[in-house]
């Protein structure tokens, strides 16, 4: 039995899911082999425990394009025959993974945030409707199994104590019909608050209207957008632009940090979709608690002076 | 000219949740249903296209039950041509790309567009395992479309952290969709009340291979112990929450 | 949906005396224009909130004698068994609910001008209202304050006989019992005055005689303000009213506590432009921590955390509500189904007190439609009938409060599909910026509330960014469309004192201004003197001028009324609408209207100046908040250009329109619109509103033939 992993890399920098990837490996039986596939796979730090193997699959284009990873992925299965593949939940692998599955008949499953091996069986854990509800799945038929897994749910596999071994393959691509021409750093536009990756939202734990300055100035350091819960925009200290909640905006950043927000259902409508969701509240009974991800009580003022020191 | 869109109606759980009997999918009594809202994108995309090229047939695929024609029925009320429907039950990607297959391989489409995922099962492959029965190209996750109605499109792949990628794409191709790409229009009520009475075509699934994974239990959750409690003096407190942050952004 | 455990405290029973409440939610005494002469209207109003699970509801305020007549106010009165039967039919629909019913029976004393019965009122020292200026009280002596007290004793045993399970011994607003306490109304040098013990002896007497005779089986509540804000001579916590807490406790079964005196009572109805929630809970709290019994106050509370925060806290045991009963009757029920997002939230505009202020109307609600329509029009704030004609498909053209509440009714009542269609990029039209005039956030609960019902909604899609002309609604498939245009602010100076524009007046200049200019559209007030000028009397003219002093502004504001902003006197939110202004340093002239307008220049004369000397007032910039005019150019073309014929052949059947786009209006009745035309789409002429039941007394000629007769033989013999 054997797990190929397949690395992901953008501009000659390896991408953290592929080091969550190789964790999330070791749960599953035989030897970890990662493969990098690139122009210039060999100046990729693929390094890690757990790693039995890596094998650098030269290929003539250095970034990403579809046919050329389902080309190298499909050789490098027809060599090894791993019983298990482990790609990213990714724009990447998005673009090249399900055709790989359905072209070999392959068991499959995206969104992975859970594996175990049950008597000789692999079951994996993925949500639907929206995360309300878990499903666990299983891959039945005698055939290797390729999973698409969550971003941040395994912790990155640490350093090797020693470097595993390298294996050097090229591999011919026969065409490339989807072709990268160029890489655009889009500039960060005046976000509205449902574009943002990073929200700072305050309640009526800020107290004052005099304190929202405090807040604005926290927001800047830490680059993340303002935003609220009604009561502010209620008591007309914050624009309804940036409200949170049922009957102002839905947002799902990538990080939510309340302060002073009690959640109500109508806010917590807003945001709950949030990649994560901090929580600081004196009250230790604050609904949010229960919805978030993390949580602390404490002062909010004093935890947010604390937290401008840091930027 | 014909451009594909390939679309589901999706359903969206309220806060109760109950299963069926056999433990296996939300009882859909609980359940209200919508067109995907990617797949509105990939409709109105595949319009404005046939308005700027002067000409072109918009034809609405989905694979599903009798009730998932309302996912056809606003297709056509938006503006598309003709809707076919694919008599199949909704499971795993790679057999609904099969059984859009059927439907759409007979059309020889020029383009074909699909939203990146649905809001319901978040799979996002079911158009990448399209292309690869239709043999066809594919670009994933796509922001921007750019093309003069032959020889290759120019796209824009959104990546992670905003970053774009710019790729030129062979057509005929398949292109996943991403929401922004634009603002779906909104059908008049005489364009819901025409679309009420066009003919779908109706067309029988192919026989199932494989599913790629089976359902052995679906369940709500556990509401969890909630968060995960921060300890420490503010300062304790902030110095974690940063780490947090920072892990969580990338 | 299920309730949260953690609201389970408002829903605990609450022994008050002999009686029991079934939870703590009760509606305090508040007025609603109907009295006992409207009894049906008023049975129907009160049951209402019972239906919607409260526990007890209230009487207005209730006279208890024909010196007690607060005429033009409507009050309820207990003065004689037929009031008793009026009043009964509420008591019957309460207990119906297993709600309780309470009496809050009233002597005014000066306050009350007695202007339909032409008695004399009683009070403790002989001076005029502070209140209702011209009225001069009969100085009390023994014999008056032991016929007053008997009043008490026979209304409360009338109270008892009608079915009321509470009765109240009123003192808060500064009624008789409290003016009894308070040396502002007591000068008294004799046992009954002076020391606290002998100006508390009045209400005390009067509470243990009305226990002797109703108590054993009636509870007595007893509602007093505990603070005046007049300083020494006014009501105070400590000196006054925590002894007299302590000094009756024993025989008082439940505690109403509230603040103010009479001529200020928006510190006790606090308008949400000034106060947030809970406003009076450290006065509650203090009474509570030195009585035995149960405690209840108001707080203008629609939070349900705040709610069980006020209890948990030991603030209050039982939370009254009067304007958010009015806003949403259901506001109980609603917390116990976990459907908090339904809670139609009580915005503390204060247009439902205006109207007993104004004296006779009904009550009417920003929020609530149907709020005094219970039993006249038959409408019910939740239930809803399907529409006949539920198979059209309507389009709504506009997202402002009328047409965000017809569409929402039409959704309610099952028509097919609703569109409603906005040129702006979101709900709200004119309630988009009004809540970003300084204070009045919380009116954004307006939009919020009908956002979310609408999204809710299956058959009800909204759509912005569409500006659709008289074409594209012709061809819109609708067979029912609906205007809801709006209104805007004159450009031109046209006013209702002069009948006529301004001379000079241009908001298409750079330095003239409308409202919607400055608040929607971002247009710059230039310079540092701004004159506002001001025909509009309600919120609008003081407000700019509150909000550009703020910025730093000269202001004037300029009336040619004899006092600016006079609808604020009906919604209490004059008295600090005036200090805020007088802070701010803000020139009020009134008694003024001008005449020309020029750059640099507004000219203007006295009203009663028959010379009409010219006098002048520099400015950098002018505001026009003259009148509003409907927004009548789509409806015009549909109706002139298009024709309705016209229509008719793509299938429109019908062309309504409502709100401001037909007269501005409040936006209370600008949602009243909406709501009776949805509620009356299928009614056979919808535009025209169904007639609604009056609480009359038809005269039954048979009946009077004997009476007439009578007098007309007298007439005939001459003798008349």
């Amino acid at each position: 039995m054997s797990v190929l992993v397949i690395a992901e890399h953008t501009r000659g920098e390896v991408r953290d899911i592929t080091y969550e990837l190789i964790t999330a490996g070791h749960a599953l039986e035989g030897p970890l082999v990662v493969a990098a596939i690139g122009s210039d796979p060999g100046a990729l730090d693929l390094n890690r425990a757990g790693v039995d193997e890596i094998i650098h699959v030269r290929v003539p284009q250095a970034d990403f394009e579809n046919d050329v990873y389902q080309q190298a992925l499909e050789a490098l299965i027809a060599e090894r025959r791993p019983d298990h593949i482990l790609v990213g939940f990714s724009v990447n692998s998005l673009g090249y993974a399900p055709a790989v599955a359905t072209k070999l008949g392959l068991g499959f499953a995206s969104d992975v945030f859970a594996i175990r091996r049950e008597a000789g069986t692999t079951v994996a854990t993925r949500a639907f409707y929206g995360s309300k509800v878990h499903a666990e799945l299983d891959f039945p038929g005698q055939r290797a199994v390729m999973l698409m897994l969550r971003p941040t749910i395994w912790p990155a596999a640490g350093a090797a104590s020693a470097p595993p071994s390298v294996t050097e393959r090229n591999v011919t691509i026969a065409g490339s019909r989807a072709r990268h021409k160029e890489f655009l750093d889009l500039p960060k536009a005046d976000v509205d608050i449902t574009g943002a990756d990073f929200l700072l939202a305050i309640g009526r734990g800020i107290g004052d209207k005099e304190n929202i300055a405090l807040f604005e100035r926290l927001s800047e350091k830490m680059a993340a957008t303002l935003a609220s819960s009604r009561p502010l925009v209620d008591a007309g200290w914050m624009p309804s632009s940036r409200q949170v909640g049922q009957s102002g905006k839905t947002v799902k950043p990538k990080v939510y940090l309340a302060l002073g927000i009690s959640g109500a259902v109508q806010h917590l409508a807003g945001m709950k979709a949030s990649g994560t969701i901090i929580a600081v509240n004196k009250d230790p009974e604050a609904a949010l608690f229960n919805a978030a991800h993390y949580g602390a009580v404490a002062d909010l003022f004093e935890v947010a002076r604390e937290l401008e020191k840091l930027y | 000219m014909k451009i594909v869109v390939c679309v589901k109606l999706v359903k969206v759980v309220g806060d109760e949740v109950e299963f069926t009997a056999d433990g296996l999918d939300v009882d859909s009594d609980y359940l209200e249903h919508a067109l995907n809202e990617w797949d509105a994108c990939a409709v109105e995309e595949a319009l404005r296209i046939r308005e700027r090229l002067g000409q072109a047939e918009v034809i609405a695929v989905t694979a599903g039950d009798k009730k998932s024609e309302e996912a056809l029925r606003r297709c056509l009320a938006m503006g598309a041509d003709r809707a076919v429907r694919v008599d199949s039950a909704v499971t795993d990607p790679i057999s609904t790309a099969n059984a859009l297959a059927s439907a759409v391989a007979p059309e020889s489409p020029d383009l074909v567009l699909c939203g990146v995922q649905s809001s319901d099962s978040v799979q996002g492959s079911t158009g990448t395992a399209l292309s690869e029965l239709l043999g066809l190209p594919r670009v994933a996750v796509v922001k921007k479309l750019e093309w003069s109605g032959a020889g290759p499109a120019t796209v824009h792949r959104e990546l992670e952290g905003g970053l774009v990628d710019v790729v030129e794409v062979d057509t005929p191709a398949v292109l996943t969709i991403q929401t922004g790409i634009n603002q779906p229009r909104y059908a008049t009520l005489r364009a819901i009340k025409l679309a009420e009475q066009q003919e779908i075509t109706l067309v029988t699934a192919p026989a199932g291979g494989d599913p790629a994974y089976r359902v052995r239990r679906m369940f709500t959750p556990p509401k969890g112990e909630g968060a995960q409690m921060l300890k420490g003096n503010p300062s304790e407190i902030a110095s974690q929450i940063a780490v947090i942050i920072k892990e969580r952004l990338k | 949906m299920a309730r949260d455990p953690k609201y389970d405290i408002l829903f605990e029973p609450i022994k008050l005396g002999p009686k029991t409440m079934k939870n703590r939610f009760y509606q305090i005494p508040h007025c609603n224009g109907f009295g006992s002469e409207k009894p049906l209207s008023q049975a129907f109003f009160r049951s209402m909130k019972a239906e919607g699970g409260y526990g007890a509801c209230c009487t207005e305020y209730c006279s208890i004698s024909p010196e007690s007549d607060d005429t033009h106010r409507v009050s309820a009165r207990l003065w004689d068994d037929d009031d008793v039967t009026n009043l009964s039919v509420m008591c019957e629909m309460l207990h119906g609910y297993g709600a309780l019913a309470a009496a809050e029976l009233w002597y005014g004393g000066p306050h009350a001008p007695c202007m339909e019965s032409r008695c004399v009122p009683r009070a403790p020292s002989q001076i005029p209202s502070d209140f209702e200026h011209l009225t001069y009280p009969k100085q009390m002596d023994k014999d008056d304050i032991r016929a007053v007290q008997k009043m008490y004793v026979d209304a409360a045993k009338r109270a008892r006989t009608a079915g009321f399970d509470i009765v109240y011994v009123y003192g808060s607003h500064s009624y008789l019992p409290q003016q009894f306490l308070t040396p502002y109304y007591n000068k008294r040098t004799d046992e009954y005055g002076g020391s606290f013990v002998n100006r508390a002896r009045f209400w005390r007497e009067t509470i243990e005689q009305v226990k002797d005779a109703v108590g054993h089986d009636t509870a007595i509540a007893v509602r007093m303000s505990c603070d005046m804000f007049m300083g020494e001579p006014g009501t105070q916590l400590e000196r006054d009213c925590l002894p007299f807490v302590e000094l009756v406790d024993d025989i008082v079964d439940v505690w109403d506590i509230n603040v103010s005196g009479i001529s200020e009572w928006g510190e006790d109805a606090t308008p949400s432009r000034f106060y947030p929630s809970g406003r009076m809970l450290p006065w509650q709290h203090a009474v509570k921590k030195v009585s035995k019994k149960p405690v209840l106050g108001v707080g203008r509370f629609t939070n349900p955390d705040l709610m069980i925060s006020a209890i948990n806290g030991g603030q209050l045991d039982i939370i009254a509500t009067c304007r958010p009963s009015i806003a949403d009757p259901w506001l109980p029920r609603k917390i116990d189904e976990g459907r908090l997002d339904d809670i139609r939230e009580c915005i503390g505009c204060n247009v439902c007190i205006s109207r007993w202020e104004i004296g006779g109307p009904p009550v009417i609600c920003t929020q609530n439609a149907t709020a005094g329509e219970e039993y006249r029009r038959g409408w019910h704030p939740e239930i809803f009938t399907k529409a006949k004609n539920a198979d059209n498909d309507v389009l709504v053209i506009g997202a402002g409060p009328a047409g965000m509440e017809c569409a929402m009714i039409l959704g309610k009542r099952g028509m097919r599909r609703v569109h409603l269609v906005e040129a702006d990029d979101d709900m709200g039209g004119i309630m988009r910026w009004i809540p970003q005039l300084p204070g009045l956030g919380e009116w954004g609960r307006i939009v919020n509330y009908r956002k979310i019902q609408i999204n809710k909604l299956k058959n009800v899609e909204f759509h912005a960014n569409q500006r659709l002309d008289a074409n594209a609604i012709k061809t819109y498939g609708a067979e029912i469309v609906i205007v809801a245009t709006g209104g805007y602010w004159a450009t031109d100076g046209l006013n209702g004192a002069t009948h006529d524009v301004i001379a000079g007046a241009d908001a298409s200049l750079s330095w003239q201004l409308t409202p919607e200019q400055i608040m929607a559209e971002g247009k710059k007030v230039p310079g540092k003197k701004v004159l506002i000028v001001d025909n509009d009397g309600y919120f609008m003219g003081v407000s700019l001028a509150e909000k550009l002093a703020m910025e730093g502004k000269k202001v004037t504001i300029m009336s040619h009324q004899a006092h600016i902003a006079k609808y604020m006197d009906f919604t209490l939110e004059s008295p600090n609408q005036n200090r805020k202004l007088h802070k701010l340093g803000v020139e009020i002239v009134v008694e003024h209207y001008p005449t020309k307008i020029e750059q640099g220049k507004v000219h203007a004369v006295h009203v009663f100046d028959e010379e009409a000397h010219d006098k002048v007032w520099e400015v950098d910039a002018v505001v026009l908040v003259t009148q509003r005019r409907s927004n009548e150019a789509l409806y015009r073309e549909l109706k002139d250009k298009v024709g309705f014929s016209e229509l008719k052949k793509e299938g429109v059947n019908a062309v309504y329109r409502i709100g401001d786009c037909v007269a501005p209006r409040l936006i209370a009745d600008a949602i009243f619109d909406g709501h009776r035309l949805a509620r009356e789409i299928d009614s056979p002429n919808p535009e025209e509103p169904l007639p609604y039941k009056r609480e009359r007394r038809v005269i039954n000629m048979a009946g009077a033939k004997a009476e007439i007769d009578e007098h007309m033989a007298a007439i005939h013999a001459g003798v008349r």
